[in-house]
């Protein structure tokens, strides 16, 4: 199906920024799931393009002129498929079991992973939907109660959160099981309003194929589902990470939209 | 005369041998030292004292709240090497840093090495010190290591062994060269009897190095320090000011169209290669630690688009981890087709479940070390630890396993150095620095470190450790 994203981040400052970088995953990559149509970031700056460590397209922005007000816009179309196949990979699996700052196992996570151990040693995709399902079910999709910097444990520990949560408890447990798991950044056409279309899921590796999990939909990811950019947690992936001089606080705004194209 | 301890009998001093004769390469020295007043030494070594007060060669004991900084104690009676156990020395780091520096290619590209079964992917690659932004990348001359520090002892059977490697940002070289110049100042007329291989030019050597790395013609290198506070911060302003380069902080620099830039007084400068002294972890906040000040945003994507160069290369610390340390002898033979020159210390890794058995049976005389320890903490030293500190050391060890690697406690060689009573033999070991550009090149000599208290065999100076001088004796034949 086609898809059009159309996304806005802006930052507002209480105070002038006097420099600012920031790494931008924010261009989806072409794979067997998804062929990119088009696609263009409108930026505050010239952007460098690079290829990140786990095969992001990541742009690097600099201003270093004074600036209050950072405006990101990326839009575009792409075509997608249910099939997640054929992914371009860059590292080894293993790279992937590492516990990452986000992503580092409580006691109840590992007893939550031990509870699914055998059930996804017998079937690695069966049990590990199960091991979704729990998930979900143990922390109901609830916004405000977490934020970027909550980690899998803090989360599961309040019993609530959002994608980003719910992918890292998932990665954590999958990992303290020896499977290697990672984070996904994306969007998702979906026609329920309670969850917004900048998305992130979690996948495991079986040790033959990336398995996806949209823990929050309590689904397996398919063509409503466009991968943005994989890391071993959110840090890696976000679609937006910055670093400012100045500035004082600040007040972030997004916006993404994605529909079906010609049936808007 | 001086008070003279002898070593106990099955230790190997530098100077005496068991006979109670002096080694053929410390003879002209003992009779030296034999023919000087004591009075005469002891001012000297407050003379001594007095200098690295005054130069400021302080360092930071992490974990002591009393004082901040403190004087590296300074041993007057030189560490001396003769060529012949230089030259083995030398040619046995030789062949282990070029090994090692092969290793990092091929883990970060092929990964040979795991693919024949050599080690365990999930050693490799699971490694927190493995980093994933290195793999596939392809490094000018693929060196990975340009500065390594190597650190060896002399057990009792008078054979160096290599301890470990130290490949991320191995410190040290400053009082090498500041005790050669100590040494020099108070006794020159030591170093118009011997011939001491000099030392002096590290840093000339250090900057070739530097500049080699860079593909960039006149590159423009400069030593990057987390500031002050670090605990050697003395040697980054040392070696800087040496090589004539400029110093520099996180904040004095920043990234712009796939190049890094310093902030001068004479405005934006381009720099092409950093001698950082910051671990990997504080390199980029956008890539590592988000709660990083230390580093420079952006700086990572910049490297990896070749746009500057870091030396130490990022993600280094996988081939001188605890754990990746017993296969280096394989790595020697697997990439160079040869056997390893220097022994590496027997090691038992307490995540194989037999070993692990072994270590638990055996923590008496066993020392046990943090497999990402540093600085000798986090270690049990079994035969030197009470029945409580092991305990509680194999409950720690129980609880983490793969946390944990056990050796043999070495008996580290002896050197006669001063002490309150006279003069004693105390363990020493040794860092020799190893730098890999154009060809590998070292200067003969290197960091030699004494535990000061009786009996001890922790060198370290943030445990009460001191420094010699380090003379390689130059072959007069």
């Amino acid at each position: 199906m086609k898809l059009t994203i159309d996304h806005e981040t802006v930052y507002r400052y209480d105070d002038t920024v006097s420099h600012s970088t920031q790494y931008l995953r924010l261009t989806p990559g072409n794979s067997g799931h998804q062929h990119i149509i088009s696609w263009q970031l409108d930026l505050p700056g010239v952007a460098s393009e690079s290829v990140d460590a786990f095969g992001n397209i990541l742009h690097v922005l600099t201003l270093d002129t004074p600036h209050s007000e950072i405006r990101l816009k990326a839009r575009g179309v792409v075509e997608t498929n249910d099939s997640w196949a054929e992914q371009p990979e860059t590292l080894p699996a293993p790279v992937f079991l590492r516990d990452s700052p986000l992503t580092e196992p409580s006691e109840a996570i590992l007893a939550l992973a031990a509870s699914h151990a055998d059930a996804i040693a017998a079937n690695p995709e069966d049990g590990l939907t199960a091991l979704m399902l729990a998930i979900a079910d143990a922390m109901p999709y609830t916004q405000d109660i977490t934020h970027a910097g909550t980690t899998a444990a803090q989360a599961l520990a309040l019993g609530a959160g959002v994608c980003q949560d719910h992918s890292h408890v998932f990665i954590a447990a999958c990992r303290s099981l020896g499977l290697p798991a990672r984070y996904v950044s994306g969007y998702l056409l979906s026609d329920r309003d309670t969850h917004v279309a900048s998305h992130a899921w979690a996948e495991a590796y079986d040790g033959e194929q990336w398995l996806g999990f949209d823990i929050s939909n309590r689904q397996r990811p398919d063509r409503h589902h466009l991968k943005l950019a994989v890391g071993l947690d959110y840090s890696d992936a976000s679609p937006v990470r910055g670093v400012r001089r100045g500035g004082g606080s600040e007040a972030l705004h997004t916006h993404a939209k994605v529909s079906e194209a010609g049936q808007q | 005369m001086h008070a003279l301890t002898l070593p106990e009998s099955g230790h190997y001093d530098e100077m005496l041998l068991d006979s109670g004769g002096i080694r053929p390469h410390y003879r002209d020295f003992a009779r030296w030292l034999h023919s000087q007043p004591p009075e005469t030494l002891a001012r000297k070594r407050a003379e001594a004292d007095l200098m690295f007060h005054r130069v400021g060669i302080t360092f930071a004991v992490y974990g002591d709240d009393s004082g901040a900084e403190r004087l590296i104690p300074f041993d007057t009676v030189p560490r001396i090497i003769p060529a012949s156990d230089w030259q083995t020395l030398e040619a046995g780091m030789r062949q282990r840093v070029t090994a090692l520096n092969a290793f990092l290619h091929d883990i970060y590209h092929e990964q040979h090495i795991v693919k024949a079964g050599l080690i365990p992917a999930e050693q490799v690659f699971s490694n927190s010190q493995y980093q994933p932004a290195m793999q596939g990348l392809d490094l000018p001359h693929r060196i990975y290591a340009h500065i390594t520090g190597v650190d060896v002892i002399r057990h009792s059977d008078g054979n160096f062994y290599v301890l470990e490697d130290n490949l991320r940002v191995p410190s040290g070289v400053s009082y090498m060269l500041e005790n050669r110049k100590m040494m020099m100042r108070l006794f020159p007329e030591l170093f118009a009897s011997h011939a001491v291989a000099p030392v002096q030019h590290y840093p000339t050597l250090l900057l070739n190095t530097l500049r080699h790395a860079s593909a960039v013609d006149n590159p423009t290198v400069v030593v990057l320090t987390p500031g002050h506070h670090n605990s050697a911060y003395f040697e980054h302003a040392f070696l800087a000011q040496q090589m004539g380069v400029e110093l520099v902080e996180g904040q004095d620099m920043f990234v712009k169209n796939n190049r890094v830039y310093m902030r001068t007084t004479a405005g934006h400068k381009q720099v092409d290669v950093i001698y950082r002294r910051i671990d990997d972890a504080f390199l980029d906040p956008l890539a590592f630690r988000g709660d990083s000040m230390l580093g420079v945003p952006g700086l990572l994507s910049v490297y990896r688009a070749g746009g500057v160069i870091l030396a130490n290369a990022i993600g280094t610390g996988v081939a001188d981890d605890k754990s990746i340390y017993p296969y280096v002898p394989d790595m020697i033979r697997f990439y160079l087709s040869e056997e390893p020159l220097l022994q590496n210390v027997p090691t038992w890794m307490c995540r194989r479940p037999a070993e692990l058995d072994h270590v638990l049976n055996n923590l008496h005389e066993l020392v046990v070390k943090e497999v990402h320890g540093a600085g000798g903490y986090g270690m049990l030293i079994g035969p030197a630890a009470s029945a409580a500190e092991i305990e509680d050391f194999r409950q720690r060890i129980i609880a983490d396993p793969n946390n944990y690697i056990a050796q043999p406690t070495l008996c580290l060689s002896s050197c006669p150095t001063f002490v309150e009573s006279g003069i004693a033999p105390r363990h020493i070991d040794l860092r020799p620095f190893v730098l890999s550009g154009r060809d590998i090149s070292m200067v003969a000599g290197g960091l030699t470190r004494v535990a000061l208290k009786e009996g001890s065999l922790v060198v370290n100076s943030s445990q009460g450790g001191g420094t010699k001088d380090t003379w390689i004796l130059e072959d007069q034949s």
